[in-house]
């Protein structure tokens, strides 16, 4: 069996087992290539009909292509679309440009999804975070608990998952991160999505010389070098890439700046 | 300079972590003969820094006038609300307007300012300094950015050389200060402004690393350190002698430095006295605090109590906050530097000392609307120690690379005022900058 259908039949049987877990449950789909690529197979899954809502956290500060292709196709492929936003936050003026880019991604992003968890009551949440993006993010399991008012992640307690075997258990004050994508990497998303033809956003595709690696809020997000304006040219980008994927997102490359500027002079 | 000379201008020069001894002494036995020669026609003082005494608390207060209390930056970390996760404070942060926002119609260059990261539009010229992660964000008008890099123009040191080869380090020390004077006298020259902002770090880089080197004449490196203060007072010599007698000039650092003799570990103490618990040991990120946990501290010496309600595992109610508040300023003012310890390479310290001077409460030292967001208690460590707030340490004194720490109450202050305006100065403070400018102004 090739690497592809290996990745596409684990994340169907997670999406599944899941499913016959928890009633309550939903889909974050933010429109990139990795939620967008997990919403196909969902629908995989479902034949067609996914059966649970599908939730867009609305930042507002999304580009224009990303919500013209989330309205396009949740009417084309029949999504329950639920588009959270954290009015209160949004209507005193929080931004990019007020306070720090992680107190921005607090207020539009996390307590913006707390505050949909409790208003629907969802046990989970299907991700399609990977491994391969991020050091902390290679401690993820399958199934994650997290606990429901802190969102705190106890690495260190989590269930192992040896042979497949899942703990889809969560306690009352917990909700369960499913992850259904853990064992893709970036080059087998775009792989997936030349083989299956799944749309993408444009923003994707080079234009001028400059194409989106990862997308999210536009004020956050900066394009790179590149002339890869199909997926054949996408897919031969990324193996000759040495660049990690989030290299373009401000707030992790300004972090990871500051916190070594300030090591290197014994500030942290 | 511009050709507008009846128009009256001010000058603005900062020496990063100069102390006022180390610039009086230099002064005083010629190394900066046009600093001494400013002295005598010039206010010259000892300047308080505010605490913690690191730049981006400091320069935050230059440049607003403003105590860490009005003007929200508390250091170079906090944490976001509600939460345990470490944020890097910027110029976005800062909660009320620098000189240059208050006052838009006064043309301002301002080149090489720490902590004024992601740059704005103003009036003028701005190069933020330090902490900038992408040069694109730290220059405005960004057609500025073809000129500087022409001139191979670098915001700041590479530090980390100090860490594997001392040589490469001062190598890029003067190749980063020959830019940052080339791009001076570009932006002197072409650019029209009344006031004028320019930086040197290289000081505040060399008393980290090097600090030793400038009071031993035997040291490898005594006569890099002096050369890069000679350095300094060329450009200084050069700035006083265009400046006419109705212009101002301020030289001034935003906190001092000497010798340091150790690290103390401030969350290694909470820890070893009871106030800190971790989940895990040694610690790494501050989500590891456990709910036990009374206090813990940022750095450098900023005590926080871990209050219910505050912070996700947070324990101390509000009826037991002074009662904790006691216990660890008691702890601290016992707190001593023991005669065994020997650092590394070094001597035995000789008999035991008091290590903390004062540990301040936040009503004492800060006013403002950001209050409620200052830490509970600052340490005002004794001169020569040097607060660390790692949470993996595994001793209470430690000792490493950097030879040098920060002081708060000997930074300097030099000010030679337009004809006709009196200056005095009585124990000046950072956030009195701002006042004097507005003085020479009006």
């Amino acid at each position: 069996m090739d690497r592809l259908t290996k990745l596409e039949n684990e994340s169907i049987y997670i999406i599944r087992e899941a499913w016959s877990q928890f009633k309550k449950v939903a889909l974050l789909w933010s429109i990139g290539k990795d939620s967008g690529t997990l919403l196909w197979l969902c629908r995989k899954a479902f034949f067609g009909k996914i059966p649970f809502p599908v939730m867009h956290l609305d930042t507002t500060y999304k580009f224009p292509e990303i919500y013209e292709f989330r309205d396009k196709y949740a009417k084309e492929w029949g999504l329950d679309l639920i588009v959270a936003k954290n009015n209160e936050s949004i209507g005193a003026g929080m931004g990019p440009d007020k306070g720090t880019k992680l107190q921005c991604c607090n207020e539009l992003k996390t307590d913006n999804l707390k505050k949909a968890i409790a208003q629907y009551g969802f046990r989970a949440l299907y991700l399609a975070i990977r491994r391969d993006e991020h050091g902390i993010r290679a401690k993820e399991r399958f199934f994650s608990p997290r606990e429901n008012i802190s969102f705190l992640w106890n690495y260190k307690d989590q269930p192992p998952e040896l042979w497949d075997q899942y703990k889809t258990k969560a306690k009352d004050e917990e909700h369960l991160r499913i992850h259904p994508m853990l064992s893709w990497r970036e080059i087998d998303i775009w792989e997936y999505i030349r083989r299956e033809n799944i749309p993408m956003v444009s923003l994707y595709f080079a234009k001028n010389g400059k194409r989106y690696r990862s997308i999210g809020c536009a004020p956050c997000c900066n394009p790179i070098d590149s002339t890869a304006d199909t997926l054949d040219k996408i897919v031969a980008e990324l193996k000759a890439s040495p660049t990690s994927e989030r290299a373009g997102r401000a707030q992790d490359k300004e972090n990871t700046y500051t916190m070594q500027k300030l090591r290197s002079l014994g500030y942290m | 300079m511009n050709n507008q000379a009846t128009k009256s201008k001010i000058v603005l020069i900062g020496l990063d972590g100069a102390p006022f001894g180390l610039v009086d002494d230099l002064a005083n036995r010629g190394v900066m003969p046009n600093f001494q020669a400013l002295k005598k026609q010039a206010v010259f003082a000892q300047m308080q820094a505010p605490l913690p005494a690191v730049s981006a608390v400091s320069w935050s207060s230059i440049i607003t006038g403003q105590n860490p209390g009005s003007h929200g930056i508390f250091g170079f970390t906090d944490l976001a609300p509600q939460s345990y996760d470490l944020v890097f404070p910027n110029f976005n942060d800062l909660q009320v307007p620098s000189f240059w926002q208050k006052y838009p119609k006064i043309k301002q260059v301002v080149l090489n300012v720490p902590s004024t990261y992601p740059v704005k539009p103003l009036n003028g010229i701005h190069i933020a300094g330090f902490v900038s992660p992408d040069i694109e964000q730290a220059v405005f008008p960004t057609n500025s950015l073809a000129k500087l890099r022409e001139l191979k123009y670098e915001i700041d040191i590479d530090s980390y050389l100090a860490h594997r080869d001392i040589d490469l380090f001062l190598e890029n020390l003067f190749q980063v200060n020959q830019a940052r004077i080339a791009a001076y006298r570009y932006f002197w020259q072409e650019s029209d402004w009344d006031i004028f902002w320019l930086v040197f770090t290289g000081s505040d880089r060399l008393g980290h690393f090097l600090y030793p080197a400038y009071a031993n004449p035997n040291h490898q490196y005594h006569t890099a350190f002096l050369d890069y203060f000679k350095q300094v007072d060329l450009v200084i010599g050069e700035i006083a002698q265009q400046l006419c007698p109705h212009d101002g000039l301020l030289i001034f650092s935003d906190h001092g430095m000497t010798e340091n003799k150790a690290n103390i570990n401030v969350n290694y103490f909470l820890q070893a006295n009871g106030f800190l618990c971790l989940d895990k040991s040694p610690g790494e990120f501050y989500n590891q605090i456990s709910p036990q946990s009374k206090a813990f501290a940022l750095e450098p010496g900023r005590i926080y109590l871990n209050k219910k309600g505050k912070y996700p595992n947070g324990a101390v109610e509000k009826a037991q906050e002074e009662k904790v508040l006691q216990e660890l300023s008691d702890a601290f003012l016992q707190l001593e530097f023991p005669p065994s310890f020997v650092p590394m390479g070094g001597t035995s310290a000789g008999k035991s000392q008091k290590v903390i001077e004062r540990v301040a409460r936040k009503e004492q030292i800060y006013s403002g609307q950001q209050i409620d967001r200052a830490p509970d208690l600052v340490l005002d460590e004794k001169p020569g120690f040097r607060l660390r707030a790692g949470l993996n340490k595994n001793e209470l004194f430690d000792k490493d690379i950097f030879t040098g720490t920060h002081t708060a109450n000997d930074a300097f202050l030099l000010v030679k005022p337009p004809s006709g305006v009196d200056i005095a100065l009585a124990s000046p403070k950072a956030e009195d900058i701002v006042g004097i400018i507005d003085k020479f102004i009006k």
